[in-house]
């Protein structure tokens, strides 16, 4: 990014250019990807040329200025159609921008389209989409993985050359490593969730995707810090992208828990891993082999409240304010035709197991319990980050599965596995290619940190990045 | 098995009108999902309080002072249905429950 | 028949006096068109999120002192979900398990006996919007349509105990309660506009039983004697059917002013489910003790306080005290006159006669013009008689008391050289009753003064008079 930056500092190129450069690769590769809900390519094209007339006039809003960017369909922007992949929200116009989609435009950045996902965000594969599902670009019988997986697609294929996802068990890292592509899910509180529709807010936090750690670096910068829109974004402070320092690998105490390399985990996924933590102890890192027992729980745990919090969440679309309304003789039949009418299976039983978990006789048994097991696993996170540095595991248990082969929910949900608990903790999480497995299939590396520790993160992603990543992919 | 009666509740309560075939699927979801959590239920918690917020923050509070408020068209471009500034809704009724 | 004792508990709702709403930033007043007061968080729009208004908070916490309550200092804000045209996020922001202000009392006056009523619990919440029918009645609608203004108006439930044992005290309680509430200038307490609104429990349980009957409870009553009518009604029936050998059905029901009836509303075959989980978009509250204390500095004198002070320093009977605390501007006006005057019974028999019928059609006087008047009076420049005239004037004209008794030439003939020409003449006229006054008639004395009053049209000093005449008869 730091060249194409150059390249319009130096006027090498125009804002313009870039974008109906992106827009091409978009008509050439959306028929086999689908990775977009929406392409806006006049409000992109405008942004542009507004972004070379400020460089014309030598006042960039930032070195970013003119290089454009795709949103994930469920971060409001303000009179473009935000529709979380569902049928309800099909012709919703947010009537304002989420504060992150802000920091973009005031630093310059065009707003290319709205990238696809599974129905508000609960899905790995995107195959919950209302729009369809999106393809791997890398093979495209395979998914793309989710909920971000447009926004990992697009990246991934060269249709964008960054964008931003939503991760709340995973669904920023777990395409990020089916595409082959950088993804972070930040430190809870980090990046403002104002105008980012609700899955489960004490889990959801927006993160970018880039082709590389530098990039991912660069666009976390322009999104970190305190909102006072957002009562749960932590008084923290904004995010300078590191020196790319070597060194500070050299004495690295890197926690690697048994948990994640035993069973399920695909034997090609976790010799790429070793791999990498290899290069890592070459340059001087210590391996210490560590135990976190409670991933057990974790994936149980995330259901539990995931459910709960997205029954409650989802509750406003009732077709009296906005959305697609059924019509009915009376107001309850009316909301509950038009939430029949406007969700996809996957949403609906979410809401079945989250309004279950919640209701009187069985809150204390499955809710309550769920939130102090978190406590639980949430304190055994942090009992390890007492001995060690990082935390380094595979990001998913496989590769990229087929469109179409997970057949049962709690299979799904198992993709969640590794991820889960960097949500539940609140610490951020990196993934990181880590090479390709024999079938060509891209496969992630992740990389956990104490809490505002992301900093820390880039620099081993970029260490890992450099020995052993995968750059790009199909293009 | 989950009893198909309580399916039934959850959808009522959570306003989803489901068919035979959702009814009889989200039985089976349920019951899978609970015996799947089974284990969950077995941890010992009783020495830590619940977690409902992963990274504590002070809370810090908004100041009393009016900001705008948007324009009455906007707040009813979306409506579904609108009528004299109002949104419109059918009839209510009390639900049961 | 078995004699049954009366359980009472007032649950009621009160709007606070912020300029803006609960959880966002519109105005929060009343009037305006519809929907013309709302934003993307009192509309419940996707991705937005709520703010606590500091002075919400600031007023709980003011009502909680004011009411003798524990304030807490972690408290927690919960969803309370369930659905309804006007509630636009399907769920209400409520305070549920940890709530602001546990543990209070109210004290007042039950005919001449101070009664003590618990309070259990002050919480925080938001409104819910407003519903116009179509028809005469809910149930009569073919439609109903929704005005958002009043949405996440801030509100606080105050909860009693169980311990009110009769009508007639529910209605003092809710009296003292709502003079209260003015007093320290958290809310309007405006009942026909529903800025207070009370909920009653009632059951009944044989006399001297500990055992609690089963309660019910009238939704919505809007007026003090509602209140008191519809618990009269409620007691009435109950015993009736239990009596009969009934039994009580527990349920909700309405009031209705014309019939004086109470309606049940739905049978609580199935009590609500609505599934109160923590509010994970709002962190839970600390409260600095130090603030707590400074807020705790701003709490004015309360009613029963300035009760007992008035009772106490003034030597007011409990009646008239009790007339300069429910008309706190009253109250006000006799601190004013009382630093100048210390005739504390003139003032008040003053402020509750004439003046309070004038003051009710024309607004107070300044009290400077009404202190003249009173010194006037003291100083016996004029009469009581006279000065309800000089009143009158002071409502109508701009002059000052001591003007108007100059230009109606009412000054009091108060110097004894004038005055005992007049005396001698009414005297010599009367010489027959001097004679018996001298023989010891002493009450005559009386009909002496009242004839020189009436020679000098009431101008004569009372005093002076009686005392030249005791004078002139004792020569």
């Amino acid at each position: 990014m730091k060249k194409l930056a150059n390249l319009l500092e130096t006027k090498q190129v125009s804002s313009q250019e870039i974008v109906e450069h992106y827009l091409g690769e978009i008509t050439r590769q959306e028929p086999m990807l689908n990775a977009f809900i929406t392409v806006d390519q006049e409000g992109a094209l405008t942004q542009a040329q507004a972004a070379d007339q400020r460089r014309a006039e030598n006042r960039p809003l930032s070195p970013w200025d003119g290089i454009p960017i795709a949103i994930k369909d469920n971060i409001s922007t303000r009179g473009l159609n935000t529709t979380c992949a569902s049928r309800f929200l099909a012709n919703y116009r947010p009537l304002f921008d989420a504060t992150v989609v802000r920091y973009l435009k005031d630093a310059g950045l065009p707003i290319l389209g709205k990238t696809n996902l599974d129905e508000f965000a609960m899905g790995s594969s995107t195959e919950y989409s209302a729009y369809g599902v999106t393809c791997n670009p890398h093979d495209r019988s395979r998914v793309s993985g989710g909920s971000s997986g447009g926004s990992a697609a697009a990246v991934a294929a060269g249709e964008i050359p960054w964008s931003l996802g939503s991760d709340t068990g995973g669904s920023i890292r777990q395409p990020a490593s089916f595409c082959g592509v950088v993804g972070l899910k930040p430190t809870y509180g980090w990046v403002s969730r104002y105008g980012l529709v609700a899955l489960a807010p004490s889990l959801d936090q927006i993160g970018p995707l880039a082709t590389s750690v530098e990039d991912t670096a660069i666009l976390f910068s322009l999104l970190a810090g305190a909102d006072p829109k957002d009562a749960s974004s932590a008084a923290a402070q904004t995010f300078e992208v590191p020196a790319w320092d070597e060194r500070c690998i050299k004495g690295l105490k890197i926690g690697v828990p048994e948990e994640f390399f035993g069973k399920g985990l695909h034997p090609e996924v976790e010799q790429a891993v070793r791999r990498g933590l290899r290069a890592l102890e070459e340059q001087g890192a210590v391996l210490v082999p560590i135990s976190l027992s409670t991933n057990e729980y974790a994936i149980d745990t995330y259901l539990t409240l995931v459910t709960a919090e997205a029954s409650s969440s989802l509750a406003r679309y009732d077709g009296v304010r906005y959305g697609e309304r059924v019509g009915a003789q009376d107001s309850n039949t009316m909301f509950a035709k038009s939430r029949a009418a406007g969700f996809g299976p996957e949403v609906k039983r979410r809401i079945i197991l989250g309004t279950y978990v919640l209701s009187a006789s069985h809150y204390e048994a499955y809710y309550e319990q769920a939130q102090r097991v978190r406590t639980l696993i949430r304190q055994d996170v942090l009992e390890a980050f007492r001995h060690v540095d990082v935390i380094i595991t595979p990001t998913t248990p496989t590769a990229a599965f087929r469109i179409g082969a997970k057949q049962s929910p709690l299979e799904m949900y198992l993709s969640d596995l590794f991820t889960a608990m960097a949500n539940l903790s609140g610490i951020p999480a990196l993934s990181v290619p880590c090479g390709k497995d024999s079938k060509g299939l891209p496969l992630g590396m992740q990389i956990m940190g104490k809490h505002f520790s992301e900093a820390l993160l880039f620099r081993v992603g970029h260490f890992v990045e450099k020995t052993v990543g995968i750059r790009g992919c199909c293009r | 098995m989950i009893d198909r009666g309580e399916v039934i509740r959850m959808a009522r309560l959570a306003r989803l009108e489901l068919s035979e075939a959702e009814i009889a699927q989200y039985q089976m979801d349920l019951t899978s999902f609970l015996i799947s959590g089974e284990k969950l239920q077995k941890v010992d918690v009783s020495r830590v309080e619940g977690t409902s917020h992963a990274v504590p923050v002070t809370h810090e509070l908004r100041k009393d002072e009016v900001g705008p408020s948007l324009p009455q068209d906007a707040v009813l471009l979306a409506g579904p249905k609108v009528q004299d500034g109002f949104f419109q809704v059918p009839r209510i009724v009390e639900a049961q429950e | 028949m078995i004699s049954y004792d009366t359980v009472i508990g007032l649950e009621i709702h009160v709007a606070l006096l912020t300029q803006s709403k609960f959880l966002c930033s519109c105005k929060a007043s009343f009037g305006a068109p519809p929907n013309s007061q709302c934003c993307p968080i009192c509309l419940g729009l996707p991705g937005a999120l709520p703010l606590i208004n500091e002075k919400a908070v600031e007023y709980a916490t003011k009502a909680g002192i004011a009411l003798n309550c524990q304030i807490n200092h972690f408290s927690r804000f919960d969803r309370k979900n369930y659905f309804y045209p006007d509630l636009p996020k399907a769920y209400q922001i409520t305070q549920d398990t940890f709530p602001l202000c546990t543990k209070g009392f109210l004290e007042y006056y039950v005919d001449d006996r101070l009664v003590k009523t618990e309070i259990t619990r002050i919480h925080m919440e938001e409104e819910a919007g407003k519903l116009i029918h179509s028809g005469a009645s809910i149930v009569d609608s073919e439609y109903s349509l929704v005005d958002y203004n009043r949405a996440g108006i801030p509100l606080i439930e105050i909860v009693t105990a169980p311990d009110i044992h009769h009508p007639q005290q529910a209605r003092l309680f809710l009296e003292q309660l709502r003079l209260l509430l003015s007093y320290i200038g958290v809310s309007d307490t405006k009942m026909e506009e529903g800025s207070l609104r009370c909920d009653a429990n009632i059951s009944l349980k044989p006399s001297g039983s500990n055992v609690l009957g089963t309660k019910v409870e009238i939704k919505n009553l809007n007026s003090f004697r509602a209140l008191e009518r519809a618990l009269e009604y409620e007691e009435r029936r109950q015993s009736q059917v239990l009596n009969q050998g009934g039994i009580i059905r527990q349920e909700s029901c309405t009031w209705d002013d014309r019939t004086g009836k109470t309606m049940p509303m739905r049978s609580k075959g199935d009590a609500p489910d609505y599934r109160i989980f923590p509010e994970p978009d709002l962190p839970p509250l600390h409260l600095d003790p130090v603030w707590v204390e400074l807020i705790r500095a701003t709490i004015p004198e309360l009613p029963l306080e300035r009760l007992k002070r008035f009772e106490a320093e003034y030597g007011l009977s409990r009646y008239e005290a009790t007339f300069l605390v429910n008309y706190p501007d009253f109250g006000e006006l006799f601190f004013a006159l009382a630093c100048q005057c210390r005739a504390y019974k003139a003032i008040v028999n003053l402020l509750m006669g004439d003046y309070a019928r004038l003051a009710r059609e024309k607004g107070h006087l300044d009290p400077q013009r009404l202190a003249e008047l009173l010194t006037i009076v003291d100083e016996g420049q004029i009469t009581q008689t006279q000065a309800k005239d000089v009143l009158e004037d002071l409502f109508s004209s701009h002059l000052s008391a001591r003007e108007i008794v100059q230009e109606k030439g009412l000054e009091v003939m108060g110097d004894p050289e004038s005055l005992r020409p007049i005396l001698r003449q009414v005297l010599g006229a009367n010489s027959e009753l001097v004679h018996r006054f001298q023989n010891g008639d002493t009450k005559l004395l009386g009909f002496f003064v009242g004839q020189v009053m009436r020679v000098t049209q009431g101008k004569a000093d009372p005093g002076v008079v009686n005392r030249l005449l005791r004078d002139e008869l004792g020569k």
